[in-house]
């Protein structure tokens, strides 16, 4: 996978032509405008299998006249670090990590949306356009929204729908799955002869209802459901079946269920407010977990909040995933994927948000309102069956660091 | 002898638990219905940090990088909503 100086070039393209056309648009129709830019910086670091990932983003968004809303966007992920090709090759569990492969690659996604909002309902659609050397995607969303009993009570019904495409290396000869090889590099992807485009078709239900029940207690209750069909591997890996090789071999089918219940309690004698979050997840691989977030946001002092923050997760491993392939074959499907396998993790962070104050004329220098955040998190894995060879896995530690600025004007 | 078809057996508990389900919904939003919160009694319900998904972009690359490190990603929750202070 290679970084695209062409993409690059073309998204900051993007990213100034959305920030024109919604300034242009408000500066002619009075419309409130909000911007933001956000960067994040995540590193994992353990042996030669480092990994981080740089994610900047550019938001604009417009309301005119209370009633229309318009959101442009642009974020991506630049991620490099090194992959073990072959997972669980013999004779040499060392060499399967000492000789990794690097790998660099350059995501981009552009989205847009518009609303529309009545005193009681709204209706949002949006649409988003992602591309990255080996990977396409397009996805819609829709979203209704109504308020009922005195703004106490928020449904909401969304809809989304994903086309995507992965490449892969062609393989008219490879008759069983056990026969692929996995895909040596990007090079080529959608236009050589020996590369080919798989499909993958996603479909998302999703509802929520958000509660206030008293002054100080509301709640959050969603439910959601994913339908996933096509190539859902990663083409670049491969897994040691014991006498060979091959590309990893996922279902095509995959149904995700997930409930999440969220609660925010107002506590006045420390002014601060307790969030509380539990997630379920169950899909049809039988991979299930669980979620538990407990979060305290305290405001200092007029424009200074912080935020700490404690998150568990768990989950079992897909039915077809095993740690060896050669001794304990699982069926005709094959994992190489860490993500697949029993593990949990911890994460403990904390947010900082600063809102500098207005001066005598209510604004911010050339601004409305003007904000600072930093977000830092530290996370730690436990991969309680994945091994390489005999070797745990190395980078069971990450570090997340955001830094944003957002303006109004 | 029961006249019902085979399949008509089979689903009677399907419908008697999908009924039991939609009257439970019903009863949770009567039990909403409940809920007075009056508008000028929202001053900490409209507090960020009271309002769901508030956190804005950092929180959406928060997430979005976590869960790319789990398998069970998606379904983080839904917009905004709340405390209908808008």
């Amino acid at each position: 996978m290679q970084l695209s100086a062409t993409s690059a070039r073309s998204s900051a393209l993007v990213c100034g032509l959305a920030i024109a056309v919604v300034a242009a648009f408000g500066s002619h129709v009075s419309a409130q405008v909000r911007a933001s830019t956000t960067a994040t910086y995540y590193r994992e670091s353990g042996a030669n299998l480092s990994h981080q990932a740089i994610t900047p983003s550019v938001r604009v968004s417009g309301v005119v006249r209370d009633v229309v809303s318009l959101r442009l966007g642009w974020d991506a992920d630049v991620v490099s670090g090194a992959s073990v090709a072959v997972v669980d090759a013999p004779g040499g569990e060392v060499d399967a990590i000492t000789s990794a492969t690097k790998w660099d690659d350059f995501r981009n996604n552009v989205t847009g949306g518009i609303g529309v909002r009545g005193e009681f309902t709204s209706l949002d659609v949006s649409y988003t356009w992602g591309r990255e050397s080996d990977y396409r995607s397009h996805s819609f969303t829709i979203t209704g929204r109504a308020e009922l009993f005195d703004r106490n009570t928020t449904l909401e019904l969304g809809y989304g729908r994903g086309f995507d495409q992965v490449c892969n290396l062609a393989q008219p000869r490879a008759q069983e799955p056990v026969d692929r090889q996995r895909l040596p590099s990007s090079d080529g992807c959608f236009d050589a002869d020996d590369r080919e485009s798989l499909d993958l078709s996603l479909q998302t239900f999703r509802g929520g209802w958000t509660q206030a029940w008293t002054p100080i207690f509301a709640t959050q209750l969603s439910v959601s459901a994913q339908v996933i069909n096509g190539f859902q591997g990663n083409p670049y890996r491969a897994v040691w079946l014991g006498r060979a090789a091959a590309q990893e071999n996922h279902p095509e089918n995959r149904v995700r269920y997930v409930g999440n219940l969220g609660a925010r309690l107002w506590v006045q004698p420390l002014r601060g407010a307790l969030q509380l979050g539990g997630r379920v997840y169950r899909d049809t691989w039988d991979v299930f977990s669980v979620t538990a977030e407990l979060a305290w946001e305290q405001t200092l002092w007029e424009g200074l909040s912080v935020r700490l923050r404690g998150r568990y997760y768990n989950q079992t491993g897909a039915h077809f995933f095993s740690d060896d392939y050669g001794r304990a074959p699982r069926g005709q499907y094959f994992t190489g994927d860490r993500e697949l396998s029993p593990m949990s993790s911890w994460l403990a962070g904390g947010r900082v948000r600063l809102d500098l104050p207005a001066g005598d004329d209510g604004k911010v220098g050339p601004f409305a309102a003007f904000a600072i955040v930093g977000v830092f998190d530290m996370l730690f894995y436990d991969f309680r069956e994945f091994r390489y060879g005999r070797r745990e896995v190395p980078n069971d530690k990450g570090m997340l660091a955001t830094l944003s600025l957002e303006a109004e004007f | 002898m029961d006249s019902r078809s085979s399949s008509e057996l089979l689903l009677r508990p399907v419908r008697g638990l999908a009924f039991a389900r939609t009257l439970g919904w019903l009863g949770l939003l009567a039990l909403a219905a409940c809920s007075t919160v009056r508008p000028e009694e929202k001053e900490f319900l409209a507090q960020p940090s009271m309002t769901f998904g508030s956190g804005g972009e950092d929180s959406a690359q928060e997430d979005h990088v976590i869960s790319n490190r789990e398998g069970s990603y998606g379904g983080g929750g839904v917009s905004g909503g709340g405390c209908g202070c808008n």
